[in-house]
């Protein structure tokens, strides 16, 4: 499977707090990700694919596969909804 | 006593000298009340013939025309001019009050009418100085901290504000507005100081102090204050610059929001605790 990537000349982003926000550079608005949002969004580098991704996901929530896979699934959905993942 | 940089540059900046000036920058007429900002320059129209202009490395010239009204110069050398200044050569203006503790500022931020003038002016009675009123001037160039510069507004209180905070009257500010100078209890700090929290006035029936973290950082960073209007005039930055610095800013400060009535009877409560909020020990 292809490795999952952002199209990174649609938006800047910035860590504050525990939280990302990212602003998309076409319209100006903003939206902040946190716990497993931000966990995915910082997954998301170029080299993993999605197996890739939601193993370490998994590994990181501690085995709930099942409600993992459902977040990023949604996650990932709603990412290219908004333009910002490579197809 | 040693003063920083950028308060050398405001001060030589903002010398005034008086003379005709061109009353317009862009070829647009300007109307009163109202600035152009072009090339490194700025134009102010106050009431009637009235105009300040503003060029980098030349300061300040005022042309006084005959229906000019003279109270209110002051008022916008040290409002809209000095932001202008400020913000053409580099510095962050915003619409804050704030006191000094144990060598840092603490601001407090909210829109016209919110308090903070009265704010910073009862804290004198807590032994905390003014820093400055109405606006905090940021100095962002070094990347590891943002210093401010001590106020260049005298305090100004409305006459119910000035017997609720012990300060001290002066002289009314000028012939329209309904303020009066004064001075804080506390006296002021006169020199630059790292920014230690900016603190956002608010109206609920409760007084509470609550830190603010995470994104909300930055949208509260998005004001419409005509001193953030002069900022992004001057400094003209696209959409990933301005994120970028607004996100800088959301990283560095601190921020909190103040609730409290605004109710005479309870105005000594909300200041008694954003007195311990200020003083209470910091890493």
């Amino acid at each position: 499977m292809a490795a999952l990537a952002k199209r990174t000349d649609r938006f800047s982003e910035a860590d504050i707090d525990e939280e990302i926000v990212v602003m998309m550079l076409d319209t100006g608005q903003f939206f902040s990700l946190s716990g497993t949002s931000a966990a995915i969004w910082r997954l998301i580098d170029g080299q993993r694919d999605r197996a890739a991704v939601l193993a370490s996901l998994t590994g990181a929530f501690h085995g709930e596969e099942q409600a993992v896979t459902k977040d990023l699934d949604e996650f990932l959905a709603t990412l290219r909804e908004m333009g910002l993942l490579v197809d | 006593m040693d003063r920083s940089a950028a308060e050398l540059m405001m001060q030589r900046e903002t010398a005034v000298q008086y003379g005709p000036v061109p009353h317009s920058l862009s070829g647009e007429p300007l109307a009163e009340m109202s600035w152009q900002m072009l090339g490194g320059a700025f134009l102010l129209r106050g009431e009637g013939e009235h105009y300040f202009l503003y060029r980098k490395g030349d300061g300040v010239t005022v042309e006084r025309g005959p229906d000019a009204d003279v109270s209110e110069e002051s008022l916008w050398l040290n409002g809209s001019v000095y932001a202008a200044v400020a913000s053409l050569n580099g510095l962050l203006p915003i619409h804050a009050s704030a006191v000094a503790h144990d060598g840092r500022v603490f601001a407090f931020s909210g829109p016209a009418g919110a308090g903070k003038s009265t704010l910073v002016a009862a804290l004198g009675r807590h032994g905390l100085p003014l820093f400055c009123d109405d606006t905090l001037v940021l100095d962002l160039s070094d990347p590891e901290r943002i210093v401010c510069l001590p106020g260049h507004k005298r305090l100004k209180l409305r006459p119910d504000a000035i017997g609720l905070t012990g300060a001290m009257p002066q002289e009314k500010v000028s012939k329209t507005v309904d303020k009066h100078y004064a001075l804080p209890a506390t006296g002021e700090v006169g020199v630059a100081l790292p920014l230690g929290e900016l603190i956002f006035l608010e109206e609920r029936p409760e007084p509470a102090i609550m830190p603010i973290t995470g994104a909300e950082r930055l949208v509260r960073l998005q004001d419409d204050h005509y001193t953030a209007r002069l900022f992004d005039s001057a400094r003209k930055f696209d959409r990933a610059a301005q994120f970028a610095h607004l996100a800088r800013l959301a990283r560095q400060i601190a921020m909190a929001r103040f609730v409290r009535p605004l109710d005479r009877d309870r105005f000594d409560e909300g200041v008694a605790l954003a007195a311990r909020h200020v003083a209470q020990p910091r890493s």
